[in-house]
């Protein structure tokens, strides 16, 4: 997935920014808070987890996301989102 | 111009929720449960224990276990140990397993969400939770009356069997159980109460000089020096002692007696901000207490109160009192009890010290157990019973308004 891909959805930002906030979340409440319905924000996660951005924890049948902290990009945006919201 | 003084120092030391450094006179316990624990820092995932705390109310059974937790994770984080103790009050999770389970997890997951699953799956994700992040858990499950009361023996068999199917992963979880009394486990099944029963740490009254120490470290920690006289600070021990060694009860006094001294610009906490203090602070109107009672010995309560909201009387006798109930049974569909179950009751609330009795005296006829509301207004009990027995009158029929 390319950079353009990433930050031309207004949908996957939203999402990045929630995480950035809260850290770890589950669909539902990622949703519910970036104002999406649950099959876009399901998409949008797959597509971020792809990217090696996010990743998730299985516990039964509820997926806990976070910012993937490994991934050198995804500790890049996660600063720059930090940088941005308390910069604004 | 208006001069505002203020004998405290930090009334946050009075607060019902502070753990203070040191607990005079539970040494021994402490240590106790410091053996009973000994292993997390030493072999932990080795095993696992469940402890059970007993005691009358303010005996300093949470603060305790609090103290105890507190300092066991500290131990525990200077040696590496990812241990983690979360204390839970049965009662305000509703005694509801879930909710309990629920507030354990949000302990290593804050944004964990709240519905869509069971208690079994909870279960199950708090184990995993512990042992993805290599964690130990000490759970203290506080009045543990209310789980009892509305689950059973169901919600503790799970929780104290938790580990069984286990058998070489590492035992990563304990119970803490405190509860009031420990006649509450005769109605679990044999297996969960055996468990439970191996060790009891039983907590004693306070005697009036034990309660006087625990006020002097309070005082000392809250109000700045020389505000609380050491004759103010016995009278204070002396209330909570008469009200069955009650440390809750004298923290809650001092701490308005003291509020008290600054609403009068006092420069120091008076005997009479005490006497005004105990009148408000009703050590029997307490929630809990009253939400422990049975539904007829709450009627019973109900009806006395009644009695002596609608007369000037002082005392009323135990056939009044019977009258009274009768009354309040047929308002409440109630099939009354009969005169030796009333009776039962009477002792009860008496040794609670809700209601205080004594024999008819001369010039009466025959004998008599006169009941007296002592220093509680009639209406207030009254109000907060009804309240109690409306909450649970439509807890046990939903679909009634």
């Amino acid at each position: 997935m390319s950079i353009e891909d990433i930050f031309s959805s207004k949908g996957r930002v939203r999402i990045l920014r929630i995480l950035v906030e809260i850290e770890e979340l589950n669909i539902s409440e990622i949703a519910r808070r970036a104002g999406l319905n649950y099959t876009t924000t399901n998409q949008h996660l797959q597509a971020l987890e792809n990217a090696g951005l996010v990743r998730h924890k299985r516990f039964g049948r509820i997926r806990i996301f976070r910012f993937n902290e490994e991934d050198s990009r995804g500790k890049l945006i996660k600063k720059l989102i930090e940088n941005w919201e308390t910069n604004k | 111009m208006y001069h505002h003084t203020n004998v405290f120092k930090n009334e946050s030391k009075l607060d019902i929720n502070y753990v203070p450094p040191r607990l005079p006179h539970r040494h021994f316990q402490l240590n106790l449960l410091n053996q009973f624990f000994r292993f997390v820092l030493e072999n932990p995932g080795k095993m696992a224990q469940r402890v059970l705390i007993t005691g009358n109310v303010g005996t300093g059974k949470t603060v305790l276990s609090q103290h105890f937790g507190l300092e066991m994770a500290r131990k525990a984080k200077e040696r590496g140990i990812n241990l983690n103790y979360v204390h839970v009050n049965c009662r305000e999770c509703k005694g509801s397993l879930f909710m309990i389970l629920q507030r354990a997890i949000l302990n290593f997951h804050p944004h964990f969400p709240k519905r869509g699953y069971s208690a079994e799956e909870l279960l199950q994700t708090l184990i995993q939770i512990l042992d993805e992040q290599n964690a130990y858990l000490i759970l203290a499950t506080d009045e543990l009356e209310a789980l009892i009361q509305i689950g059973g023996s169901d919600p503790l068999y799970k929780l104290t069997r938790i580990q069984e199917d286990r058998l070489k992963a590492p035992q990563r979880f304990s119970l803490i159980c405190i509860l009031r009394e420990p006649k509450y486990l005769d109605s679990l099944d044999h297996s969960t109460r055996s468990t439970l029963q191996h060790n009891i740490i039983r907590l004693e009254e306070y005697s009036l000089s034990k309660l006087q120490d625990i006020l002097k470290d309070r005082v000392d920690l809250a109000f700045k020096y020389g505000t609380v006289s050491t004759s103010t600070l016995h009278f204070i021990a002396e209330l909570a002692s008469s009200e069955g060694g009650d440390a809750r009860y004298g923290i809650e006094l001092l701490w308005r007696a003291g509020k008290y001294a600054d609403a009068l610009q006092l420069s120091e906490v008076s005997p009479e901000c005490v006497r005004k203090a105990a009148a408000d602070v009703y050590p029997v109107v307490r929630k809990d207490i009253i939400f422990s009672l049975s539904l007829h010995e709450k009627l019973f309560l109900l009806g006395i109160t009644r009695y002596f909201k609608h007369s000037e009387a002082a005392y009323l006798s135990m056939g009044e009192a019977e009258g009274a109930y009768a009354v309040v049974c047929e308002e409440y569909d109630e099939k009354k009890r009969g005169h030796t179950q009333l009776w039962k009751y009477v002792k009860k609330l008496s040794a609670l010290g809700i209601i205080r009795t004594e024999l008819s005296s001369v010039g009466q006829r025959g004998k008599t157990t006169c009941i007296s509301l002592p220093g509680v207004p009639a209406s207030d009990l009254e109000q907060e019973l009804t309240k109690i027995l409306s909450t649970e009158k439509r807890r046990s029929n939903p679909h009634v308004n």
